[in-house]
């Protein structure tokens, strides 16, 4: 009987030092094959809420490599609380890091929603805005983008599916570096998202939808959702639209206001309004 | 109470080896209460931020940790079973112990090459920092400055009330 039970706590043991004892080689090894069976069943997994931070904030710094930003902290908190108060009441309250709103120190009337929450707007498009409503409006209608994936779904699909490739294989490279591939495909998305976003513009089914959801954001928040409208309506009315900046990158096209008006649903006139537009004013720019 | 004779005759060697399974376990999880620490958080349908959040959750209220997947725990809070990201538990961590480790050091230490890969996640701060290192030009600073500018919460429901908004 001894002997049965010391076997078996030797037996025991052994065990114990097969699960527990980091440095065995077969540990490893089994911790691997494991790993690998999780790339497996990733092999389609689409892009997570903290690999879109990342390539966010790459599209920032690429837009802040050549831009300057506003070192205006009383501008700067503004805009920040009426974006944070329209994101709130989006269809996607937080993300992976939060929402953060930015100032671009540039007279060209713009507006840029890098994936994950990164929000620029330029100095030019919050003057042309007149007031807080309408930059509300503005700040909706990027966060539109972002909770609907606009950004990160420009990144092509043979680009992801070679990222899951790289990942999946990766283990058997071990010591090969894929990592520098991986970072090879990261840079390939960020080009993909900033064309879109900076250069080419989204597609116009992109930039109605988030008109639509901007008009019910701005309604949930309590802002005027005419705001939208009123917005469009200034931005064709400026001269050389269609050219450059956010006329390229959001066209406003008569049938786009037209869509927007039809959604906008007639709101009852709110005597805040005026507290709003008065502190809107006091804002130095 | 009378013992079975199988139990009797296995007592022997049935000791040792629940002491070796709960010696190799992993990891021995604790409470499965969590304290949430940020505010203006809520429980999602999916574990990710892309649905329509099901209730707001504010910072301080318990909830109970049902399952977790990846970064996202499954959770139970005022009748609503939904995922809430772990880092709206920034403080609180689940107390985990981790007696192979203790007993017997940590795990085998991998390259940076190899965290990359196995992380789970393509494109992680690893990645990044390789990005940052070929493209000195980008100006990932001013993006960390965007990032720090914080609007504190009582300030922002303050802003909310004054221009007669929906809180």
């Amino acid at each position: 009987m001894r002997r049965r039970t010391m076997g078996a706590m030797f037996l025991a043991l052994s065990l114990t030092l097969v699960w527990g004892c980091a440095g065995m080689d077969y540990a490893s090894v089994a911790s691997i094959a494991v790993k690998t069976t999780v790339k497996a069943a990733e092999a389609s997994r689409p892009i997570s809420d903290s690999e879109e931070y990342y390539i966010g904030r790459a599209v920032a710094a690429r837009v802040l490599g050549t831009s300057r930003l506003v070192q205006d902290p009383q501008l700067t908190l503004y805009v920040n609380e009426v974006g944070e108060t329209v994101a709130r009441k989006s269809p996607r309250p937080h993300t992976y890091k939060g929402y953060h709103f930015a100032v671009l120190d540039s007279s060209e009337p713009n507006a840029f929603a890098c994936p994950g929450g990164l929000i620029f707007v330029t100095k030019g498009l919050v003057v042309m805005c007149g007031n807080e409503d309408e930059l509300a409006a503005v700040l909706a209608h990027e966060v539109a983008h972002i909770a609907n994936k606009d950004g990160i779904n420009s990144i092509s699909k043979a680009r992801w599916t070679e990222v899951l490739t790289t990942l999946g294989t990766e283990t058997a490279k071990q010591y090969a570096g894929a990592g520098g591939q991986l970072i090879t495909l990261f840079e390939g998305s960020i080009d993909d998202v900033f064309k879109t976003i900076v250069v080419n513009g989204y597609s116009r089914a992109a930039e109605e939808a988030a008109d639509a959801q901007a008009i019910k954001t701005l309604q949930k928040a309590g802002y005027d959702p005419g705001a939208m409208a009123a917005l469009l309506a200034k931005m064709m009315a400026k001269k050389g639209a269609g050219s450059s900046g956010i006329f390229k990158t959001h066209p406003p096209t008569g049938d786009r206001l037209a869509k927007v008006k039809s959604e906008t649903p007639a709101a009852t006139p709110n005597k805040m309004e005026a507290v709003r537009t008065k502190r809107f004013e006091s804002i130095k720019m | 109470m009378k013992v079975p004779a199988w139990l009797r005759k296995s007592r022997g060697w049935l000791l040792p080896l629940v002491l070796a399974v709960l010696l190799g376990s992993p990891v021995l999880a604790g409470a499965d209460t969590m304290k949430v620490s940020l505010d203006n958080q809520s429980l999602y349908a999916e574990p990710n931020y892309s649905g329509t959040p099901i209730t707001p959750v504010p910072a301080g209220a318990e909830v109970k940790v049902v399952t977790t997947s990846g970064d996202w725990y499954k959770v139970e809070y005022q009748g609503n079973t939904g995922w809430m990201h772990r880092g709206a538990f920034a403080q609180a961590q689940t107390p985990q112990l981790n007696l192979p480790g203790m007993l017997f050091g940590g795990g085998v230490k991998q390259t940076k090459s190899d965290e990359v890969a196995l992380a789970g996640k393509g494109f992680t701060p690893e990645v990044e920092a390789g990005y940052r290192q070929k493209h000195p030009e980008m100006n990932f600073a001013l993006v960390d400055q965007v990032e720090s500018f914080k609007v504190d919460n009582a300030k922002l429901q303050a802003f909310i009330k004054e221009g007669g908004l929906t809180p």
